[in-house]
């Protein structure tokens, strides 16, 4: 085990905590939960002048997490496959993935990668990256007697793809108009160099990234897309150009043309300064060929390389990989999804590492929901809780987090079929990920609302 | 195991041919205003408890209206109707509307438009059933593009383009030979059925190979207690969720009921396990045929395999199909329910108006709207001709001043921007192949392609708010935002040029025989009027028109390329404004 990445001994945190920990005890509003220095770290992130970047990983579909981290002790292995014996994945082809924890979990439990994760079972191993355990969406802590006599609130709209995906993102169902990764980039805009380039995805618009005021930018694997009439005369006519120009760009009093020309607005501003900035970075690392994910988490390596250029301090980035709706063919379908995120994963690591930056980036993976254990024909149906895994140098990897759930359908962990009740919540699981990042205990709230309701705020893996 | 195929008709869905449409030219009392106010008000006010019922027949239904004058009273009236019932309109069209026709006049014409050949036929036809093309999707997109660019019946394409992102099916997640005659075999059943009742639409969607393989209940299982294996809720989830009645308990005019300060959910957890039972035990009809089965297997209804269907009973909605029903009845009785539903004419109706009108309609406009789908006056639910009827001739559809509110219309999606220009112009394809392809991809193309949705959630979700806009602030929805990003507007751009570019002397050829005696004169005024009228629905400013004429005008007339290029700045530059993009 190595867990060199556990304790970092850092005066310079420890001054800040002690000052933050001052200021809130004078305005005699210090927050009930107990302040760590990793979450207190890098409180003033405004001002920060180093460089940190969060990349969420969404697996769209709801990932099937029994067959993802998989029960590798012989007992657990037996529960899950009696539950699902038409998807089971040979032990034999687990044990080169076994996870090796600095810590054993208790009454003998251990966990294997799904054979396509094997890059990472080493990152894990090394300390580079840990797994949550039964994370998912919550309101407040709550239990199966709770769950079944809905006598607390919860997620409205469960297993439900849209809404289960909005409110992982951004603590609402559809129509939420905020993620928690944008209301991240709302507390770091002023920061960066340029308040457009702070909150960035690559596979499209997604509620993560908007905040309340920061917007959004959207780029693809090959960086922002120039408007090629507006570059170069349109049809022979420079004027024609011009032209072009003003009516993307030219203010509307019409809200849906508006709308339009504030997007067209951003692709032109930024066009420009971005393209430049990439262009100058070399970046050695292969990445996967044939993988769209691997596409994408190298452009943000090359965003994270042209930080400087893009004048950035603090990155909220978002890609995303789709085809995890196994409900048949789960065998045939899920170990190639395994096998594109394992080594899009491992690659953007490596990247990390090339550009000495490795410290400074955390990745972590997110999905609709998880599935159900039980199976049917020939895949898994929608679910709740799910295992995920967070990766980085500054990550306290070898580890788990959270509780390992009883293997059953219908036991103290299910709500039937194997559909996990969360033990961890987004709101948990974000909130240690913003803190790393540099949101200060008392803007957390404003970055998950139900923060609230939780006594443990700070999950302690990054 | 060859179980007869299901007819879906029943008692409680009429078929359109027994049961005759609402005469919508033939406007009585049930279609005046006045009734239809009359009406509306009556519906609003059932309503106020919370528990609204649909209107049942028993109910005045009031339908659609006519509105004040059925003839367009200038050519912004006639284009705005056009721009929403159609993928787009000729000069020809746009005339004819104008000098003899009327709003309803039109409808019925469209109604009575015989269908083009089916897709099916035209991938036999050109040889995409050839053995090489097994495991591909080689011809969809191009009838695809065939039919929505050159298909006569206009009205009944705009209602394919729109049934197929609400009922919605891809090729990305068909995993199974012949994917091409899948997907056709699917819109041909949307087609068959767009002026039909949607609850015929449902029991052929629901038996259609594309579907059963997309939502993957194709080859469901029933439960199975020595391994515990239990059925794919996949289709059963969606189909309520998507396709009928939605997540929420809906009030006739949209908006969510609730109780104790909560939205009421319309079903829970037991009730997609439940219905999930019924749809087991279908698969492909394979009789007569040998493998490896041809396309033919793909337009065939799926039919029962009895030893994997649940004869047990089935509860859903507080419905339960008896033990011992069999797989017909039970699929039956399930798409009953939900077709019967008080929210079905809502949930479905409201998102038809988003896709071809506005995408905030009023709480009047979407309960009229309903209501004429609940009953087309003559006690039939489900009709899809009372249905696009109410929408297109409703007074917030017509009316000029309703369309002048900041907030009216829709950003129209890149697709039918697309379409809009290779209709208006009679895009032809000189060798009948229609190699356009994928249009999806967002950085060089339209972000956007026909059947090729991400998911079953479309390319946008009729909720959709998008973020930091005025629109968030305001509580409204803007569907098409959802894939409108710093990528796709400059992508968008880039292609149309491309596009436009081509259109004189690739395969893909517009005719602009309208335009061409326009680009040769001095001044482009009436160039750039023209194509206001007949491209952007008469939509333009004078101050638009204004800069796109001095833009044109840059370019003198007289050269070889002179008033081809015009032609082409001029369309690029309309296709690119803002006001041409928001269809109001």
């Amino acid at each position: 085990m190595s867990d060199f990445a556990r304790i970092r001994p850092d005066n310079a945190s420890r001054r800040v905590f002690l000052q933050r920990a001052s200021a809130l005890s004078i305005a005699g509003s210090a927050a009930p939960w107990a302040l760590s220095l990793s979450a207190m770290g890098e409180a003033a992130a405004q001002t920060a002048t180093d460089y940190k970047a969060l990349v969420c990983v969404f697996l769209f579909g709801g990932n099937d997490y029994a067959n993802t981290l998989v029960p590798y002790d012989q007992a657990s292995y037996d529960a899950q496959y009696a539950l699902r014996s038409n998807l089971r994945i040979d032990r034999s082809a687990l044990a080169a993935n076994l996870l090796k924890p600095g810590t054993a979990l208790p009454g003998g439990r251990q966990y294997a990668l799904a054979p396509g994760l094997d890059p990472l079972a080493p990152l894990f191993n090394a300390g580079r990256m840990a797994v949550l355990l039964n994370v998912g969406t919550l309101v407040q802590p709550t239990t199966l007697a709770q769950y079944q006599a809905r006598s607390v609130p919860l997620p409205p709209k469960l297993f439900s793809h849209n809404d289960q995906q909005s409110y992982w993102q951004s603590s609402s169902p559809e129509g939420a108009t905020s993620g928690w990764g944008g209301r991240m980039g709302d507390l770091f805009a002023s920061g960066n160099g340029n308040a457009t380039f702070t909150s960035m995805g690559v596979s499209g618009n997604a509620v993560y990234l908007a905040g309340k005021s920061a917007v959004q930018y959207q780029v693809t694997p090959n960086g922002s897309v120039a408007v090629r009439g507006i570059a170069s005369p349109l049809f022979g006519s420079a004027a024609a150009s011009s032209v072009l120009q003003s009516l993307m760009t030219g203010a509307r009093s019409q809200n849906m043309e508006n709308e339009y020309v504030r997007v067209c607005q951003r692709s032109l501003n930024a066009n420009a300064q971005l393209s430049s900035a990439l262009a100058s970075v070399n970046l050695a690392t292969a990445f996967p060929s044939g993988n769209s994910l691997g596409d994408q988490l190298k452009v943000v390596a090359r965003l994270i390389a042209a930080r400087g250029a893009l004048g950035a301090k603090r990155h909220v980035f978002f890609v995303s990989i789709g085809g995890f709706d196994t409900h048949d063919s789960l065998l045939d379908t899920h170990p190639a999804l395994m096998g594109r995120v394992g080594q899009a994963l491992a690659a953007f690591h490596q990247a990390t590492v090339e550009l000495g930056v490795a410290e400074q980036v955390t990745a972590f993976t997110a999905s609709d929901f998880g599935r159900t254990l039980v199976s049917n024909n020939g895949g898994s149906d929608h679910g709740w809780g799910s295992m995920h895994f967070v990766l980085g140098g500054s990550v306290k990897g070898a580890a788990f987090y959270g509780n390992a759930p009883v293997i059953a359908s219908g036991g103290p962990d299910d709500v039937g079929q194997g559909r996990l009740l969360p033990s961890v919540s987004v709101d948990q699981y974000g909130a240690t990920l913003a803190s790393w990042l540099g949101v200060s205990n008392t803007d957390l709230a404003s970055v998950l609302p139900n923060l609230g309701n939780y006594s443990t705020r700070n999950l302690g893996f990054v | 195991m060859h179980a007869p195929t299901i007819e879906p008709e029943t008692d409680s869905a009429p078929s359109v041919a027994s049961a005759p449409a609402p005469a919508p030219n033939t406007p009585a009392s049930t279609y005046t205003g006045a009734a239809l106010l009359a009406a509306a008000g009556g519906l609003l006010s059932a309503c106020g408890g919370g528990d609204g019922p649909s209107p049942g027949p028993g109910l005045n239904p009031p339908s659609s209206p006519v509105p004040a004058t059925d003839k367009p009273t200038s050519v912004r009236d006639a284009a705005r109707f056009l721009t929403q019932a159609t993928l787009g309109y000729t000069r020809a069209d746009l005339d004819a509307l104008m000098s003899a026709g009327s709003f309803t006049g039109w409808l019925d014409t469209q109604f009575a438009l015989p269908r083009s050949a089916s897709h099916f036929d035209w991938l036999t036809a050109k040889g995409y059933g050839d053995a090489a093309n097994i495991f591909s999707t080689k011809g969809l997109d191009n009838t695809i593009w065939r039919k929505f660019i050159a298909s006569p019946d206009a009205l009944r394409q705009r209602v394919v383009l729109a049934l197929s992102e609400l009922c919605v099916v891809s090729v990305l997640g068909i995993n199974s030979s012949w994917p091409q005659f899948a997907v056709g075999s699917y819109l041909d059943v949307l087609e068959a059925n767009a002026f039909g009742n949607y609850r015929q639409l449902l029991g052929q969607i629901s038996l259609n190979p594309a579907m059963g393989y997309f939502l993957t209940f194709r080859g469901n299982v029933k439960a199975n207690p020595a391994t515990g294996s239990q059925p794919d809720e996949n289709y059963a989830r969606e189909l309520m969720q998507l396709f009928t009645i939605g997540l929420l308990q809906l009030n006739p005019d949209g908006s969510v009921q609730s109780a104790g300060g909560k939205p009421v959910e319309t079903y829970k957890q037991a009730d997609v396990s439940g219905l999930a039972r019924v749809f087991t035990g279908w698969d492909l009809d394979s009789s007569g045929l040998t493998r490896p089965y041809p396309p033919e297997i793909m337009r065939r209804p799926m039919v029962q395999v009895a030893s994997r269907y649940e004869t047990g009973a089935k509860s859903f909605l507080g419905a339960t199909v008896p033990s011992g029903a069999t797989a017909t009845d039970s699929l039956n009785s399930a798409l009953d329910t939900l077709f019967n539903h008080p929210n079905l004419p809502v949930f479905v109706g409201r998102q038809m108006i988003q896709r071809l009108v506005t995408s905030n309609p009023s709480a009047a406009y979407v309960t009229r709207v309903a209501a004429a789908f609940a009953n087309n006056g003559a006690g039939v639910r489900g009709d899809m001709k009372a249905l696009l009827t109410a929408i297109l001739l409703d007074p917030e559809a017509r009316d000029a001043s309703v369309a002048a509110a900041p907030n009216f219309g829709k950003l129209r999606e890149p697709v039918t921007r697309f379409l809009n220009w290779a209709r208006s112009y009679g895009v032809t394809s000189t060798s009948d192949t229609w190699a356009i392809g994928d249009l999806s991809d967002p950085s060089s193309r339209l972000g956007q392609s026909p059947m090729r949705s991400p998911s079953v959630f479309n390319f946008f979700r009729p909720g959709y708010v998008p973020p930091d806009t005025s629109f968030a602030t305001q509580g409204l929805t803007a569907p098409e935002f959802q894939i409108t990003n710093e990528v796709t507007v400059a992508g968008y751009v880039n292609y149309m040029q491309q596009v436009i570019g081509n259109s004189v002397t690739g395969d893909i050829k517009a005719d602009y025989g309208t335009l061409t005696p326009l680009a040769a004169t001095a001044s482009a005024a009436a160039l750039v009027a023209e194509i206001n009228q007949v491209l952007a629905g008469g939509a333009l400013s004078g101050a638009t028109l204004g800069q796109i004429q001095s833009a044109v005008e840059s370019v003198a007339p007289n050269t070889a390329n002179g008033p081809r290029n015009r032609i082409f700045i001029a369309l690029t530059l309309v296709m690119a404004s803002p006001e041409f993009i928001a269809q109001k």
